[in-house]
């Protein structure tokens, strides 16, 4: 990897009280790329997000966006920089519509017809979306709301997105459709930085990937080689 | 009855429009704000003063009351306003994140201040609006309206309209506009608002300035109901808009409004029925009722999990 990276982590560390949930995770994402982080339950990966957009803060290390550090910065002005977070769990307001979902998503953007333009393109590249514009956003599936909150994040088009387990309950269906989506934001130009326990759909539309176990990176390459590493089919892909 | 009835939804607007107050905070921050009563108190001694100061200096015979009304409510308005932001900034706001009780004995801390900082300011007697004065009488002290068996008072009539209004305009700015999206959005999932760019401190802000504004503009109102204000009148009216937030459902806006009317409806038909004299013990009765039968409320959607 030349460019200058998108974002960096370096050396990050984090704790919930006295259990040191990251020790010392380095990361580096190239504007445009797609990165996968892979790794159990438990092994910090969501930690790993939640440092990035700042709602867990770092113990230790250095957190860059953009060629600038992070650190410390509010939640809401990463966002503002140009980093949005679609957390696990989807989090749609589930008493607020599809429409409002989106506008909330666009909440930086001051420009009426912008929004309203971003939106056409969110029904474009969900149409089920557009069907069901009024509808609240609790009332949705877990694939209409998982295609939801990638449509909210999109609408501040954002120079990255963090994508914390988008397959998570999904059918096998469902599951191709996101991904599809999210190989096509990187010709978009949009940078990202994926966490997924199904490793077999990471890697294979991730250009490089991380492996993370117990709050460590423990091996890092290009997602096919990955791929092909025995001892990672051993433990992640069950082959 | 049916001036029962009339009477008890006059008082219901005012319970509702305190009630939203409760309502709106504790929908954010899931923090029942016991200081909301002494806001509104708050709010109805800045009225009262000002409407003394506009019969003393003789304003009032210039331009009439109810250019003074308006002067007192906005006066009400800002400092109310002040104080609500002034104490979430100063005690809720460094207490958020810790343990739900904190924050709670706080708000229960900050009511006694308040309380006890009026009392030591202005006395502990009532001050009294300038009810018998010549512009009072000329316009809102003129006779009531008889409209079959309703005898309508016009300062009724006013107060009705106020709460009519101010719940309407409420209404439009929380399903309508851009902060009002977002104070939803902040209720219902405070980090993922966060995490769309809302700046969360300052939707916080927004509420308890709304609803300080608001319990300022009932405390007017209640004070020339009683024609007076004094330092305590925040804990009953605040109790009973507390009653109305969780009939209603708390967290829930519509279900504050209707929580109020109902309350002040539900006074009046105990009035009616067992008598005035134990006019504060159906409140709580109906408080109680609620806790046991329906804690959610009429219309809310989750139970509260914080006392």
């Amino acid at each position: 990897m030349s460019a200058a990276p998108i974002l960096e982590l370096r050396d990050v560390c984090a704790a919930y009280g006295p259990i040191q949930a990251l020790r010392g995770v380095s990361i580096r994402v190239a504007p445009g790329e797609i990165v996968a982080l892979i790794g159990c339950n438990g092994a910090g990966k969501t930690t790993t997000l939640m440092t990035v957009s700042q709602v867990v803060r770092a113990t230790a290390g250095d957190v860059t966006f953009d060629g600038c550090s992070i650190l410390g910065v509010p939640t809401a002005d990463v966002v503002a920089r140009g980093l949005c977070h679609v957390p696990e769990g989807r989090r749609i307001f589930a008493r607020l519509s599809v429409r409002e979902n989106l506008a909330m998503g666009a909440f930086l953007v001051r420009d009426k017809a912008l929004i309203q333009r971003r939106m056409d393109d969110a029904f474009q590249l969900f149409p089920i979306l557009g069907e069901r514009a009024g509808q609240l956003g609790g009332t949705l599936s877990g694939g209409e709301q998982q295609m939801l909150a990638i449509a909210r994040a999109l609408m501040l088009e954002p120079k990255m997105l963090l994508l914390d387990e988008p397959s998570l309950g999904l059918a096998p269906l469902i599951v191709r459709r996101i991904f599809d989506v999210i190989r096509s934001l990187r010709e978009r130009g949009i940078a990202v930085l994926l966490v997924e326990q199904n490793a077999q759909m990471a890697l294979r539309a991730a250009d490089r990937a991380y492996v993370l176990e117990t709050g460590a990176i423990t091996h890092e390459g290009p997602a096919l080689t990955l791929l092909d590493d025995p001892a990672i089919r051993e433990a992640y892909l069950g082959a | 009855m049916l001036q029962n009835l009339w009477n008890g939804l006059v008082q219901g607007g005012i319970y509702a429009i305190v009630a939203l107050g409760y309502t709106m905070v504790y929908g954010i921050l899931l923090l029942i704000n016991f200081a909301h009563g002494e806001v509104l108190m708050i709010g109805a001694y800045t009225g009262v003063a000002t409407l003394a100061g506009c019969a003393g200096t003789g304003a009032m015979e210039a331009v009439g009351f109810m250019p003074c009304l308006a002067m007192a409510i906005i006066g009400a308005t800002c400092v109310s306003a002040a104080y609500g932001f002034a104490i979430e900034r100063a005690v809720y706001r460094p207490l958020r994140g810790a343990p739900s009780l904190s924050p709670l004995i706080g708000a229960i801390g900050v009511s006694m201040v308040l309380q006890n900082y009026v009392m030591r300011t202005q006395g502990a007697s009532p001050i009294y609006a300038p009810m018998s004065h010549p512009a009072y009488v000329a316009s809102l002290g003129a006779s009531n309206w008889d409209i079959g068996p309703v005898s309508i008072a016009p300062l009724d009539l006013v107060v009705l309209v106020v709460c009519v209004a101010l719940m309407a305009g409420l209404w439009m700015f929380v399903q309508r506009t851009r902060t009002g999206t977002a104070m939803r959005a902040t209720s219902q999932d405070r980090v993922m608002a966060g995490l769309v760019g809302i700046d969360v401190n300052r939707v916080i802000s927004v509420t308890f300035v709304i609803g300080s504004a608001l319990a300022a503009v009932a405390g007017v109102l209640l004070a020339l109901f009683n024609t007076q204000a004094k330092y305590d009148m925040g804990f009953t009216s605040g109790m009973k808009a507390f009653t109305a937030a969780v009939l209603g459902g708390i967290g829930n806006v519509p279900g504050a409004m209707l929580g109020g009317v109902l309350l002040g409806v539900a006074e009046a038909v105990g009035i009616q029925l067992l008598g005035a004299e134990y006019k504060e013990v159906y409140s709580f009765v109906i408080l109680l009722a609620v806790l046991i039968v329906r804690p959610k409320g009429i219309l809310g959607e989750r139970v509260a999990e914080k006392v």
